[in-house]
């Protein structure tokens, strides 16, 4: 293990639906600096992962700190971005008001947004390359574009440690290279992501480190050490997709 | 009768003004049970109220010795027993393995059905100031005094107040309520806000519009005001022009046909504004709708028959 500073770390996580485990004694944390990859097959557990450090779900067991705080001492300081299929994207808002949501927490109760968050907003469409979309109505957008106005929106939260759950999900080429460019820029200034990936193949692309899930971790570290064809196989129990994934890569 | 006749009658009057407010009210606020896809819990608290209602008559009545149709004592128990519908049916779905509509369904049953039974205790019995005590059911514009417009004004006015306030924390609730947990609000609090205004623009039409029609108040403006907007205060405000100047003309048209309730035609009103708004608004149209999609698959057929062809 290295020994670099830690953004966040959770220690023995377990999460129950019910009396079902969907994430059993989950270690692992994340340096500083670093580009996370949660990685492992469907209902492994890794949007769970994300809920509960940031507070979405209760945990059974377990605890997450950030760099030794509790979230809720460093809740201006994380990005979220969901998947974009969790929102009504027939809501009657424009895309700037949308990405303006993401200075909401910094305002606290009651404060409204003004200039000053407009012009954060604003900057943030033009980091993701959008924008001339900020007066269109959401559902107007593309699946891509949708992606990048919630990368957009976790920008405007100037965060630094972000958790994007799946941010490559249903998206165009031009879309994926604006937010690649985005992600490479904000590892430059020293942020810290945490992402879940559903494509092994674009594993080697975005991330650093990587976090292979199967309910509890079953390797998580660097990416040469961690995303081994062995571990690749363990997690996924040698499922089909894994196998073709396998004959061709790594 | 021309306008000036109308608006010189005080009855006239007091039926205009209290069902424009009570639209008003109730269409502003329903937006927001519309996005949150809350349209039939209102209906559930609308029924419910019922009890409620007619307990508060029951108490001014018998307990306290005041008039039993007074405003704040209604609204006080239509609150009471319309959230307590709306508790159980949610406390239901939550901890069973009964699916909301189901638990909503019985709720809105248990609580109406008591309320039937009572009124017909109140109607069977000999309480002062019982006559018309039916109307609850249907609504009865008419009776409205001026203390009761006060009264509804002021109530409603705090709840489009307390939209006002809470509109940020009402907007991302709404739209992204785990983004706004991430943020740091309160869940808990901000939706006991947003249902506290809610319950408030129906109860405030128990008296004038009756339990049975008041949902139409709440879910058709709304729907109706999303057809032709593209943002949330746009959306808001359309909504409470439609409710109410809609509950205005209705009431207007329900004393110009003579002896017709005012809640039904209103609620006819409304329906009208509705349908034009499906048929007539420039980008959610059902008919250019239906056009575009019927022209682009044309296109695309024909597209994919040249296709065809070249191989």
């Amino acid at each position: 293990m290295s020994t670099a500073p830690i953004a966040c770390r959770a220690r023995n996580l377990s999460v129950a639906y019910r009396a079902e485990p969907v994430l059993r004694g989950v270690n692992f944390s994340v340096p500083l600096g670093s580009v996370m990859g949660i990685v492992g097959p469907n209902g492994a557990g890794k949007s769970t992962l994300i809920k509960a450090m940031l507070g979405l779900v209760t945990p059974l067991t377990g605890t997450v700190d950030f760099s030794g705080r509790p979230l809720d001492q460093v809740r201006r300081r994380i990005g979220y971005m969901p998947q974009s299929t969790s929102v009504d994207w027939d809501f009657p808002t424009t895309v700037i008001d949308l990405v303006t949501m993401g200075t909401y927490g910094e305002l606290g109760w009651i404060r409204r947004p003004g200039k000053a968050e407009r012009a954060r907003a604003m900057a943030a469409l033009e980091q993701t390359g959008i924008p001339n979309l900020a007066a269109r109505q959401i559902g107007e957008l593309s699946g891509g574009q949708r992606q990048r106005a919630f990368l957009a929106r976790a920008l405007a939260q100037a965060p630094d440690l972000y958790f994007m759950d799946e941010p490559f999900q249903g998206i165009d080429a031009k879309s994926q290279q604006a937010m690649v460019d985005v992600l490479q820029d904000l590892r430059a200034r020293g942020k810290t992501i945490v992402m879940v990936l559903h494509h092994l193949a674009t594993v080697r692309d975005y991330c650093d480190h990587v976090t292979l899930l199967n309910v509890s971790v079953v390797a998580s570290g660097p990416a040469d050490e961690a995303f081994t064809k062995e571990n690749i196989r363990t997690a996924y129990e040698a499922r089909d997709g894994a196998e073709a994934f396998l004959a061709t890569a790594v | 009768m021309d306008l000036i006749e109308f608006f010189g009658n005080h009855t006239f009057r007091m039926v205009f003004l209290g069902t424009s407010v009570i639209g008003l009210v109730a269409g502003a606020l329903g937006s927001f049970a519309y996005l949150r896809r809350q349209s039939l819990i209102s209906d559930v608290v609308a029924h419910s109220a019922l009890p409620g209602a007619l307990l508060a008559f029951l108490t001014a009545v018998v307990v306290l010795g005041v008039n039993g149709r007074n405003m704040l004592g209604l609204i006080v128990g239509a609150v009471a027993t319309g959230t307590l519908s709306a508790l159980f049916a949610n406390a239901i779905a939550a901890r069973t393995k009964i699916r909301i509509d189901t638990a909503m369904a019985i709720s809105l049953t248990f609580f109406f059905g008591a309320g039937m039974l009572l009124l017909r205790v109140i109607s069977d019995g000999s309480f002062p100031g019982k006559g018309g005590i039916d109307d609850y059911l249907f609504g009865n514009a008419s009776v409205i005094t001026i203390a009761d417009l006060v009264t509804s004004t002021a109530v409603g006015a705090l709840a489009l107040l307390l939209m006002l306030v809470f509109w940020k924390e009402f907007t991302l609730r709404t739209f992204d309520p785990v983004l706004s947990t991430v943020l740091g609000f309160r869940a808990g609090l901000i939706d006991t806000l947003m249902f506290t205004t809610i319950v408030i623009a129906i109860v405030i039409g128990v008296k004038a519009v009756g339990v049975v029609l008041m949902i139409a108040f709440v879910v058709t403006p709304p729907a109706a005001a999303r057809q032709w907007t593209r943002t949330l205060p746009g959306m808001v405000a359309l909504s409470g022009v439609f409710g109410g100047i809609g509950s205005g003309f209705g009431a207007y048209l329900s004393i110009m046909l003579g002896n017709v309730p005012s809640g039904p035609v209103i609620v006819l009103v409304l329906f009208a504004i509705f349908l034009i708004s499906l048929l007539a608004s420039p980008r959610r149209s059902v008919i250019t709708t239906a056009l575009h999609r019927a022209r682009a698959r044309e296109a695309l057929r024909r597209a994919l028959l040249a296709e065809g062809t070249d191989r």
